[in-house]
């Protein structure tokens, strides 16, 4: 699957794509909305691992508008839901996310993105 | 004799990439199901260290397979979260679903490093990096594991098939033929997986293997089989060429008075054993 939680940890890897190759951007894609258990301690602990824009910006481009631009320094409920959601129950089923630097593809099949490069690639 | 028997041989360097293709990817594809059907127990080692990852952390499982290690303990579902990566699509279309969840998984190869650098709390590796054909591409994919763990606090697992077998497991493995010099640690073999006819029905499987009316299909899947010390003298190898030493927190206060720009960056071997015919190496980053 691709939800935004793994959409925050990847980036391009073509080679010599070094710089501003992170976040990839979401192209044509089809959004699966899926309730998935919340669990505030594992929210609470992650969040300093998140790269808070890249997140904000994507939940955008997936239609989602509820996280602050800022990350609030108080971790409160409302927050962690919004958070939950936004991070683990937005699944993207097709389509594709961009490299912002080198343009590369990388297709999204079945929830599953192909991040295989062709031999000249790597 | 028996169809445990394994076949020495030796890896082509020509082309290591399309040798995999014909040795190990191809064949993934083609034996998915069954194979998947015979992986649901967790290693012992695996277990613990899995057990052991905090709340809120996120992992990479490099060679993911069908997903078992995606999984954790009913009571341990969500409080930390492990990123499937494999070669093979039929795999992962099983892994995306391991045990009955949504599991996060990517198609791509442990030759690739398609994440922030550092961005992974843990990362494991398990019966995967076996399959590369040379000490090059074994080191690299290392080399990716590191990269994409955190320099202050990344730990790792890494588990792979060694010469030393398990009595249960009955494989009898061909003494090396001759040893060369330290590139040449190891045993590369060929190792047959024997499809039971009732996944040997479909299309692609019948067209990919040797199989005739009455016989098994048969698959011969490439491997380097690990002697004592050779993993984990690969990996401090591979942290090397990341200016990375081996060290131990606990050893070293005030060895080092100069003033530092950058803080130099370590790995601890936590534990190096064997387990059931494999050997493993678990090792922790840290940085002073
Ligand atoms: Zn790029």
């Amino acid at each position: 699957m691709v939800r935004l939680i793994t959409h925050n940890l990847l980036s391009c890897h073509v080679k010599g794509c070094t710089r501003n190759n992170f976040p990839l951007r979401f192209q044509d894609v089809k959004v699966e909305l899926r309730e998935a258990e919340f669990n505030a301690e594992f929210l609470r602990n992650f969040v300093p691992r998140i790269e808070w824009k890249a997140l904000v910006d994507a939940g955008k481009e997936l239609g989602d508008t509820s996280l602050p631009e800022e990350l609030p320094e108080m971790l409160g409920d409302e927050f962690l839901k919004k958070l939950h959601h936004v991070l683990l129950e937005i699944h993207v089923e097709e389509g594709a996310m961009v490299c912002p630097n080198c343009g590369h593809v990388y297709k999204i099949m079945s929830g599953i993105p192909n991040m295989l490069l062709t031999e000249s690639e790597i | 004799m028996s169809t445990k028997a394994v076949i020495p041989t030796s890896a082509s360097s020509d082309s290591p990439a399309s040798y995999e293709e014909t040795y190990v990817h191809t064949i993934y594809e083609s034996i998915a199901h069954h194979f998947s059907s015979t992986r649901y127990k967790p290693w012992p080692v695996v277990a613990a260290f899995l057990a052991s990852i905090p709340a809120g952390h996120i992992g990479l499982d490099a060679g993911c397979g069908n997903g078992k290690y995606l999984m954790a303990p009913q009571e341990r579902e969500g409080v930390y979260w492990t990123i499937g990566l494999d070669r093979s699509v039929r795999l992962l279309d099983i892994a995306k679903l391991a045990g009955g969840r949504s599991r996060e998984c990517v198609l791509a190869d442990v030759l690739d490093n398609p994440w922030r650098n550092g961005a992974f709390d843990f990362a494991i590796s398990i019966a995967t990096i076996h399959h590369l054909s040379t000490r090059e591409r074994r080191k690299n994919s290392i080399q990716n594991l590191l990269n994409c763990l955190s320099p202050s606090h990344g730990r790792g697992l890494i588990y792979v098939w060694s010469v030393r077998q398990d009595e249960l497991s009955k494989r009898s493995i061909p003494s090396p033929v001759e040893k060369t010099n330290s590139e040449h640690r190891g045993q590369d073999v060929l190792v047959p997986w024997v499809m039971t006819n009732s996944f040997a029905s479909q299309k692609l499987e019948k067209m990919q293997s040797r199989e005739t009316e009455d016989s098994p299909a048969i698959f011969n899947r490439y491997y380097h089989l690990f002697e004592e010390g050779e993993l984990r003298d690969l990996v401090i190898a591979a942290a090397q060429e990341l200016d990375t030493d081996e060290g131990s927190p606990a050893s070293e206060e005030g060895s080092s008075r100069c003033i530092q720009i950058r803080p130099k960056k370590y790995i601890e071997i936590i534990r190096d054993g064997w387990e059931r015919s494999n050997c493993y190496v678990e090792f922790r980053l840290y940085q002073k």
